[in-house]
């Protein structure tokens, strides 16, 4: 092609790294900038290089935040794949017309705001409308109290949110799965749940893990689920970044917490590549 | 085995759809105060969701910046897609692999960068500065959606045209924009859905003053409860599953999210 030809092209890609580059890479560089900056109780900050901001993070108070969010989101992804890989898979077998209606609701859910379905689980785990109310009327709960916030009600909320995300990033892998090991197992007399266990466990062994990572660093930066089901002693990182720069306005605490928060994310998505790696050669 | 499957379908579904059961009943109960199964029915809470100015402006806003975020995100999605599908250049890829960025990072770290860039140009507070940054962070859907379109598209038919004499910009516009509109208006619908329901970017960056539909429901739920949020949810739930709906029927989301097995 002549010079000319490929100006356009040139242009274009130019121009879309340039908006790539100016509103996503910037404000990540700038936060990391503010984290060094002297927090201001007049104003935003001041222009500043301390490593005061990092040093709060190594306190108590902190230690036990981030602990919280750690365990919190690795039992969230466990628990969400755990469940969402069988459904998926009978998901793969049932006819085109009902895979059509699982994507849908799957989709639907994936879409809605977490506020919404913050809210609903609220609802739905409220004295007087919901699960207590349902358990009084059985006669299975004589004094029905309401089920949040708390720590339950918190999981339960996570769980419901990743679950849509996980299920439709393994969809494809698994639909497209050979099929001719199971079949052959099933042909031998292998019970079904041998063959979950020695035949399609080890096959999507890779995929498993990398999307328990993903959905770990999702769960990570969930807000709204703490906060509307979760007791204040359960609010994790995230939270806490929120109302840091929003809540006491102090945006340089703030920044260094979430730039620790995304060193933790750089580092599992690098795992998270490796292992991905590992299999493929 | 069957039955099993089934079963766990069936429970799983009867789970995921529940608590839209509960707000359903709640939005059109009678009742002032949270409580279901609703001891009258009304429909006074939709009334007043859809007569009184502040949730109007709400929806409005919400609809706005949803409509402006996806043009921008789908601009963004097909223009690195085509320079990538047409030069395959280094640059076009790492452009590329920049936009898959904003889907792995948590949404607070994204947001918190955004909300301290807005402040230091001097957009905080203002509605542009939602629409830029819905638009920028919701490009990766779109992006890996459309790639799909663009891996579809055949040499020949593009060779044809060319041969043809067709000059790039006429290949575009009369080969290749035709072929992958059904991904590009997928790619347009989530990310509208995604901009409409998505609470914590928009409050970081201008809640206090730009208050969604979202954002309208969280404060609400927080500090004052009426079932008008109940309504509200449920008008969120209706938008979104039209949408889907509606897209189904232009493209084949099956084939689109899952596999082309049982043709």
């Amino acid at each position: 092609m002549t010079p000319a030809r490929t100006f356009g092209p040139r242009l274009i890609s130019g121009l879309a790294f340039g908006v790539m580059a100016v509103f996503f890479v910037i404000p990540l560089i700038f936060m990391i900038v503010v984290s060094f900056y002297q927090p201001d109780p007049m104003g935003f900050y001041k222009v500043d290089f301390v490593w005061e901001n990092y040093a709060k993070f190594f306190s108590s108070f902190y230690y036990k935040v981030s602990w919280r969010s750690l365990y919190s989101a690795i039992f969230g992804a466990v628990l969400v794949v755990a469940l969402a890989f069988p459904l998926v898979l009978a998901i793969s077998d049932v006819s085109r017309k009902w895979q059509l209606f699982w994507i849908i609701l799957l989709l639907s859910l994936m879409c809605f705001s977490e506020v919404i379905i913050g809210f609903a689980w609220l609802i739905l785990m409220s004295e007087s409308a919901g699960v207590p109310r349902f358990l009084e009327w059985v006669g299975l709960w004589a004094d029905p109290r309401s089920l949040s916030p708390s720590f339950g009600a918190m999981m339960i909320g996570l769980v419901y949110l990743g679950f849509s995300i996980v299920s439709l990033i393994l969809y494809p892998s698994v639909a497209r799965r050979d099929r001719s090991i199971e079949e052959a197992a099933v042909t031998l007399g292998t019970p079904p749940a041998m063959v979950f266990f020695k035949v399609l466990l080890p096959t999507f062994r890779t995929s498993l893990i990398s999307v328990t990572l993903t959905m770990f660093v999702y769960l990570l930066g969930v807000f709204v689920m703490p906060t509307m089901l979760g007791r204040p002693k359960d609010w994790t990182m995230t939270v806490i970044i929120s109302d840091k720069a929003l809540g006491d306005a102090n945006l340089p605490l703030g920044a260094a917490l979430a730039v620790v928060m995304l060193i933790v994310t750089v580092v599992v998505l690098l795992i998270s590549a490796l292992a991905t790696r590992g299999r493929q050669t | 085995m069957t039955s099993l499957r089934n079963a766990y379908l069936w429970l799983i579904a009867a789970m995921l759809i529940a608590p839209f059961v509960i707000v359903l009943g709640v939005s059109i109960g009678a009742s002032k105060n949270i409580s279901f199964p609703p001891e009258a029915l009304s429909l006074e809470w939709y009334t007043e969701l859809l007569t009184e100015s502040e949730w109007l402006l709400a929806i409005g806003r919400s609809l706005f910046i949803a409509l402006c975020a996806g043009i921008i995100s789908t601009t963004l999605a097909l223009a690195i897609n085509y320079v990538l599908w047409r030069t395959g250049s280094g640059f076009a890829k790492l452009t590329f692999a920049l936009g898959l960025g904003p889907f792995l990072l948590p949404p607070i770290i994204l947001a918190l960068g955004a909300s301290l860039f807005w402040a230091e140009v001097g957009w905080y507070g203002r509605m542009e500065a939602t629409i830029v940054s819905h638009g920028v962070f919701f490009v990766t859907l779109p992006l890996v959606i459309i790639a799909r379109g663009f891996a579809a598209l055949t040499d020949e038919v593009v060779e044809a045209a060319q041969t043809m004499g067709a000059t790039p910009m006429q290949v575009f516009r009369t080969v290749v924009l035709p072929l992958i509109a059904p991904y590009v208006l997928t790619g347009f619908t989530l990310v509208a859905i995604i901009s409409v329901n998505e609470y914590l970017i928009a409050n970081m960056i201008s809640g206090f003053v730009v208050e969604t539909l979202p954002i309208k429901i969280f404060n609400n739920v927080r500090y004052g409860y009426s079932p008008v949020v109940a309504a509200a949810s449920m008008l969120f739930v209706v938008l979104t599953v039209t949408g889907l709906l509606i897209l189904s029927r232009v493209t084949d989301l099956v084939a689109l999210f899952g596999t082309e097995k049982d043709e």
